[in-house]
């Protein structure tokens, strides 16, 4: 389709829970998948917004006149509830939010004022939900050029609906006031491919960062439109995949839509399907005036420079680290895709073979695992990172081949302890020794090549050249 | 351009250190700050010393309706509004940010128009606004005497008076024993959330108020959440309510006593008897004392507290009491009793009141308390400590009542003593 053609002008706006204690509230945010303890009963009225007009969202909302039950734990406080006020911002969350602004090369905001958004379909029990900007005018760069980021915000996540019926709608309160960061980029993505793009990059920022995983976790929502057509918001994307589908079917029904003459800002719904279904006016600005409740967010210099020194690296930037230790492709793809970043880090200075330490960490045990049947949990359980540590450091010393490290390793997982399963080792170089000099003895006058072949043929492995050629060295002058 | 003379509310483009701001300009509370609105509605703050450039932009002019005279219902009975302050009249300065008062009392039934669905409000009365933190006894003569003169007037059914939770259930208190032969409901009422919000209790507070108000109850009710569910209220006893809770909307809760009703927007159901409604003339006695302390003992007082306040002048003091009704005695260091003889014959009347807040003093069960007792400490039973401390105000203030401290105070007036307690009538 040639997008340019129809004025085609389309933004990106990613919400991502981060993986810390709410926002505004010291309680946890894990969901909660077991009975709720009690529920409250509430109801909220519209009311008008700063500008002393009632937003056309929040109208649409009031009209429904509903009662709101909401569901509460142990896990659960009076804030969520609306029965206290807020806490000031959790600081972790903020400096996530910071990382976050600076890989999206934002401006970081020294002041800041929390705000209230009207939201009165019940999600909030407060009526609002609390939102601040924290940071402005970043970029992306895209094959097709840069894509700018207008705005990072912080915001609370709201209450999970459990069931809507005709005025009643059961919220659980478990997600309500989980952080959420709120990346929004400019107008100025131009083709379907480059929304793609910009959603897989600021993916990647976002894995790097301390966010929450999962189904869930995170919302893609897609705002176009195209010459003549005012802008719709596009909500509930499952899946980057349904992108292109999805908005190609969107343009199309906008230019159906053209003709029409009572054409408004709307946020709609995207189907599996790729079709997307009405879900309620745009709302306007009207809808936010500040959280009373707090003073002004200032973010200090030093706040933002600590972040920038702890900001968390991109996995590609990782990858060409990684190559220039000296991993090799497979290695890093195991230590990248096991979680062993870390523990790898923190081995890579015992030895120069950086692939061995990652075969000790991840590949080895792996094999391990499938040799024993065993879930690979089980193994890293025996296998701690001390263990890991003082396996590497007699491997160094005593020169041990590759099977000899994975036989120390299997007995150590079946239940020896590192000293008894690295002696064992070392009786068998008594072994060797033995018969080294039986071998001088019964075949005298071979080559050292001749004597070393026998030597590699009995011992298949559990030798290295260097220790073998060592012992015979002893015999053979 | 001199960035301070920027008038809030004035559309502007910043040029700074960090990008240009197409804003408005906000009331700042930093003054080193410029808080503004960006287009997007977020608001942020910028350092006066980042601000290269200014440009005045024009604006829109926002609409401002304007007020409608109240909707009057031949049907429907009326009620009159004492408005005082606290949170359930203050509203968002949204131009500024700040929260103010409202300059019409009539913006409330903006704010909750269900109010008018089951009463006409015929009538607003504002004897002052503040924050009812900022109240004293002066304030409550105010606000008795404008009930009082609506008490009289025969075309109000009844009154409802909004206020400040902070200091409620003192007023609540003052004007149960102000007003004399009341003739018609009186009910005081609140919010915990401001009424920018959509989850404001206030919203079924004052429809509950308005259904207590048109009822046949001639009594002085503080009305407001029975619990945490937007569902319905409770009409407890003026002289047995404390807040008890900082941020809860259910935080009035009735102490040694049952609620008087509950209630919601279309029903007031009783739970005890009540004076009904009556032709009488309705009295205002409300010539309260400033010189009465409360304290509150604690472990170790130094009980010279008591010389502190007969040198001030003082005429009476509640002593909040710990456990049946003890302060410390001869075995500890700081023996109040030298200190209690001497003040009362100085003239000053000494009250006790239990500081657990539930239950009933027994001065005679120990031996502590009886030699206490033996000083002239006048034992308040089982009344609140702020209501003994507004009675003994009221009482000292009353060239009558004065003459017999005592015997006024140990008086039941206005259901501030119970008959007996009963065991739902504790953390109810």
């Amino acid at each position: 389709m040639e997008y340019q053609k129809f004025g085609f002008k389309s933004g990106l706006e990613i919400h991502q829970q981060l993986d810390t204690k709410k926002l505004f509230c010291n309680t946890s945010s894990f969901l909660r998948s077991d009975d709720p303890k009690y529920s409250v009963r509430r109801k909220l009225h519209a009311i008008a917004g700063e500008t002393g007009e009632i937003d056309e969202a929040v109208k649409h909302e009031a009209s429904l006149d509903r009662e709101f039950i909401y569901q509460g734990y142990d896990s659960i406080s009076l804030i969520e509830l609306d029965e206290e006020p807020p806490l000031a911002i959790n600081e972790e969350a903020l400096e996530i939010g910071l990382h976050i602004a600076l890989l999206l090369n934002c401006d970081i905001l020294p002041v800041s004022q929390v705000m209230r958004k009207i939201v009165i379909d019940g999600s909030n029990t407060s009526g609002f939900q609390r939102t601040v900007l924290i940071a402005r005018n970043g970029y992306v760069e895209t094959k097709d050029g840069k894509v700018k980021i207008d705005t990072v915000v912080l915001e609370e996540d709201a209450a999970r609906i459990i069931s809507r019926e005709k005025n009643k709608t059961v919220y659980r309160l478990d997600r309500l006031g989980i952080p959420l960061v709120e990346i929004a980029t400019s107008p100025d993505i131009k083709t379907p491919e480059q929304f793609k793009e910009v959603a897989l990059h600021i993916g990647d920022i976002l894995r790097a960062c301390k966010v929450k995983r999962g189904i869930g976790t995170i919302r893609q929502d897609v705002n176009l439109s195209i010459k003549g057509h005012p802008r719709i918001e596009i909500k509930g994307f499952q899946d980057v995949k349904m992108f292109v589908a999805t908005i190609n079917k969107e343009v199309e029904r906008q230019i159906k839509n053209l003709n029409s003459k009572n054409l408004n800002s709307e946020v709609r719904k995207a189907n599996p399907d790729g079709s997307t279904d009405f879900l309620r006016p745009m709302p306007g600005s009207a809808r936010m005036y500040p959280e009373t409740d707090l003073p002004l967010l200032f973010i200090s210099k030093e706040q933002v420079d600590k972040a920038r020194r702890n900001i968390p690296k991109l996995r590609s930037n990782i990858r060409e680290e990684l190559k220039k230790q000296g991993l090799n492709d497979e290695m890093i793809g195991l230590v990248l895709g096991e979680g062993k970043l870390e523990e790898f880090k923190s081995l890579i200075h015992l030895t120069k073979d950086a692939n061995l330490v990652a075969k000790v960490i991840v590949l080895w045990p792996k094999d391990i695992a499938k040799k024993l049947n065993k879930d690979i949990e089980e193994i890293y359980k025996k296998l701690s990172l001390d263990i890991f540590e003082r396996v590497i450091k007699e491997s160094v010393k005593n020169n041990l081949s590759s099977s000899e490290i994975q036989d120390v390793l299997t007995k150590i997982v079946s239940g020896l302890k590192l000293e008894e399963a690295v002696k064992v080792e070392k009786k068998s170089l008594d072994e060797i020794e033995e018969f080294v000099s039986k071998l001088v003895k019964e075949k005298p006058g071979l080559s050292t090549g001749g004597y070393m072949g026998l030597i590699m043929a009995k011992f298949n492995g559990k030798v290295s050249g260097k220790e073998a050629g060592e012992i015979l060295k002893k015999y053979v002058k | 351009m001199e960035i301070k003379s920027l008038k809030p509310g004035t559309n502007a483009k910043l040029h700074t250190k960090t990008g240009d701001f197409e804003c408005v300009i906000l009331e700042s509370p930093n003054p080193e700050i410029i808080l503004v609105k960006l287009n997007s509605g977020y608001n942020i703050g910028i350092r006066q010393e980042d601000i290269l450039d200014v440009k005045i932009m024009k604006g829109k002019e926002s609409k401002k309706e304007k007020n409608k005279p109240i909707k009057q219902n031949k049907n429907l009975k009326n009620i009159a509004l004492v408005v005082t302050g606290g949170t359930i009249s203050s509203k968002l300065d949204y131009k500024t940010g700040a929260v103010k008062w409202l300059t019409d009392p009539e913006e409330l039934l903006e704010f909750y128009p269900e109010l008018l669905e089951i009463a006409n409000v015929k009538k607003i009365t504002v004897p002052f606004m503040k924050a009812s933190e900022n109240m004293d006894y002066k304030d409550w003569k105010l606000i008795a005497e404008s009930v009082g003169k609506l008490c009289n007037d025969s075309s109000i059914d009844g009154i409802i008076v909004t206020h400040g939770t902070d200091t409620l259930h003192y007023t609540a208190s003052a004007l149960s024993f102000a007003l004399k032969n009341l003739n018609k409901p009186v009910v005081l009422t609140y919010s915990q959330r401001s009424s920018d919000r959509a989850s404001s209790d206030a919203r079924l507070n004052l429809m509950c108020s308005a259904r207590a108000a048109i009822s046949d109850a001639a009594e002085v009710m503080l009305v407001g959440h029975a619990s945490i569910n937007d569902d319905f209220c409770y009409a407890l006893l003026g002289t047995k309510v404390r807040k008890m809770h900082t941020s809860r909307r259910d935080t009035f809760r009735p102490i040694n006593a049952e609620p008087l009703a509950k209630i919601t927007p279309e029903k007031f159901e009783a739970f005890t008897s009540y004076r009904v409604k009556n032709n009488e003339k309705t009295g205002v006695r409300a010539n309260f004392s400033g010189k009465v302390a409360l304290v509150k003992f604690y472990p170790g007082q130094d009980p010279e507290i008591i010389d502190y306040y007969l040198k001030k002048g003082y005429k009476g003091l509640v002593v909040e009491m710990t456990g049946l009704g003890h302060v410390s005695t001869g075995e500890s260091s700081s023996n109040w009793i030298p200190y209690i003889k001497k003040a009362i014959k100085s003239g000053m009347t000494i009250c006790a009141a239990p500081q657990t807040i539930y239950g009933r003093l027994h001065p005679l069960t120990y031996s502590v308390g009886r030699e206490l007792e033996k000083t002239g400490i006048i034992y308040l039973k089982d009344m609140l400590s702020e209501t003994a401390f507004v009675k003994l105000s009221w009482v000292l203030g009353d060239k009558i009542m004065s003459r017999d401290v005592k015997k006024n105070m140990l008086k039941n007036y206005a259901r501030e003593y119970s008959d007996y307690i009963k065991v739902e009538d504790f953390l109810n």
